[in-house]
């Protein structure tokens, strides 16, 4: 059997026709100069990953201090109060496994795929995601090199990094940013491979070809991957968001319980903060990531997009609709 | 999908029209974005296809001013500018890959009369073909599959990645041998 021939039939297997939405890119070079832009198909799962992040990282580094004492200081951090953070989730070109595709002139840098903005109110009972589409045109803080301007918001990102993002959108939204995350998606595979996997009870079988997902119920080890894509299904159970979530929550307890674990196993720990310290960049502190973390545990989440209709120069832009966004920005004051 | 309006030429005088005129480059896209489409839905599925497409014509747009005009074939270019954004998602490929590996091959064949036999043996050992291509360096598999799914020929991968076609054929030679390696000494028709 010709090996060519067998792989193209395997292509034809793999390969789908182009949607009707696809003209939708037919002008877009039109109305935009070159940036880099990611699928927004792994949204789903950054509020998982954030709080794996928040939670399971602080928690593992915070026991492997064990007796010698949490900070430096020693004093407690103090995270009370009405807490907003901006989640970031962007894909790097940093990592190890990615420098074999060599330098490419554009393809170094970050890019923020999603943009949220977490509101953490003061008694913690409800934390409020709203995700910022990253196609919002908005006036840009003039961080970034020349005089503001009207810009895609991730290009905000993209070249002014995350201060400027924060900057720019405190101005938009009033809210004041106390804290900045972003996060590696992709490290997250490598954060649960890194702790050998996450246990997890599968409710119900998942087959699910579009994300090449195969579980059977009941309770089994995940590998990163699967974990990832578990976490990220769309179409499972009821279907709905908050089923999404639940199942975020889950493997989010499920990791913190096998990061906990883990803090026994030196080489083990190595590996995991070895992939933490590659994939999440934040400006907390780690006992106030442990603070935030174990309080948020507990927290209800509840996800909203910011309210936005076509921009009027560039329809296939979108502009925040006024008042709603300014209302809903209000409402986390 | 795309309506096509009249023929305009080859693909460089589009390219060299849309110069000063921005629009003419949308004809590009009419032509050959289903082709870039298909391709990439290959090699990562449906989920970025779309966005990659566009971002593809977007760099394309952006460079078409160092375009060499005498190709007149606008394919190879656009296939180099797609690869590049493809390996941006080597680790979605890998996964997709492997995810094959895992899945249970679909064992009852309802009417075999109706399948192509050769459809039938790649499907029984898809699990090795993705392995083995999940396992291929990606300069390798870029070649590999730009002949193999892209339906470019040697001269046009080389054009297409910038690289001498002698190096396409060394590459293309060593994914082949480890897609056959893979395969073994299997007999398809006898997988279970």
């Amino acid at each position: 059997m010709d090996d060519l021939k067998l792989l193209r039939d395997l292509g034809a297997e793999l390969e789908h026709g182009p949607p009707p939405t696809l003209v939708r890119q037919r002008t877009r070079y039109l109305h935009s100069r070159p940036r880099r832009r990611w699928t927004g198909w792994w949204t789903a799962g950054l509020v998982a990953v954030a709080t794996v992040c928040a939670v399971a990282v602080p928690t593992v580094l915070l026991s492997h201090r064990g007796p010698a004492g949490p900070a430096a200081g020693g004093e407690a951090v103090d995270v009370s109060g009405a807490v907003n953070v901006l989640l970031i989730g962007s894909d790097t070109r940093d990592g190890e496994g990615n420098a074999k595709y060599g330098p490419s002139s554009r393809n170094t840098g970050q890019r923020a795929d999603t943009i949220m903005i977490v509101h953490v109110p003061a008694d913690r009972g409800r934390a409020t995601a709203v995700s910022v589409p990253r196609d919002s045109l908005v006036r840009a803080a003039p961080c970034t090199s020349g005089p503001a301007r009207t810009v895609m918001i991730n290009a905000v990102y993209d070249e002014g990094g995350a201060a400027c993002l924060r900057t720019t959108l405190e101005k938009l939204t009033g809210l004041r940013l106390h804290h900045t995350m972003a996060v590696d998606f992709a490290g997250f595979e490598d954060m649960v491979d890194a702790l050998g996997g996450v246990t997890v009870k599968v409710p119900a079988p998942v087959n699910e070809p579009k994300a090449k997902l195969r579980l059977r119920a009941g309770e089994q080890v995940l590998d990163g991957e699967k974990a990832l894509g578990y976490v990220r299904l769309r179409y499972y159970g009821d279907g709905s968001d908050l089923s999404r979530i639940k199942r975020q929550r889950t493997v989010v307890m499920a990791l913190l319980k096998k990061a906990q674990r883990a803090v026994a196993d030196p080489a083990e720990l190595q590996g995991f903060l070895d992939v933490v310290r590659r994939s999440v960049k934040t400006d907390l502190t780690v006992e106030e990531m442990y603070q935030l973390g174990t309080q948020l545990a507990e927290t209800k989440v509840s996800l909203k997009v910011v309210p936005t209709g076509p921009h009027p120069d560039d329809r296939v832009r979108l502009q925040w609709k006024q008042p709603e966004a300014g209302k809903l920005f209000g409402s986390l004051q | 999908m795309i309506t096509q309006p009249a023929v305009r030429g080859v693909d460089s005088e589009l390219v060299s029209a849309s110069w000063s005129d921005p629009e003419a480059f949308a004809e590009l896209f009419d032509r050959y974005s289903a082709m870039l489409y298909r391709y990439v839905s290959k090699r990562l599925g449906p989920g970025p296809a779309e966005d990659l497409v566009g971002e593809t014509f977007l760099i394309a747009f952006s460079k078409r001013r160092s375009y060499d005009l005498s190709y007149p074939d606008a394919r190879p270019w656009l296939f180099g500018i797609l690869t590049k954004l493809v390996a941006r998602h080597h680790r979605s490929e890998a996964t997709r890959y492997r995810a094959l590996l895992r899945a249970p091959v679909e064992a009852e064949v309802e009417s075999p009369a109706d399948r192509v036999a050769a459809g039938v043996s790649a499907q029984a050992v898809r699990g090795e073909l993705a392995g083995a291509l999940a396992a291929l360096p990606a300069k390798d598999r870029d070649v590999l599959l730009l002949i193999a799914w892209g339906d470019l020929t040697y001269e046009e991968v080389a054009r297409a990645l910038g690289i001498p076609v002698g190096t396409v054929r060394s590459r293309l030679n060593r994914g082949r041998r480890k897609v056959r390696a893979a395969l073994g000494d299997t007999n398809p028709m006898e997988e279970e």
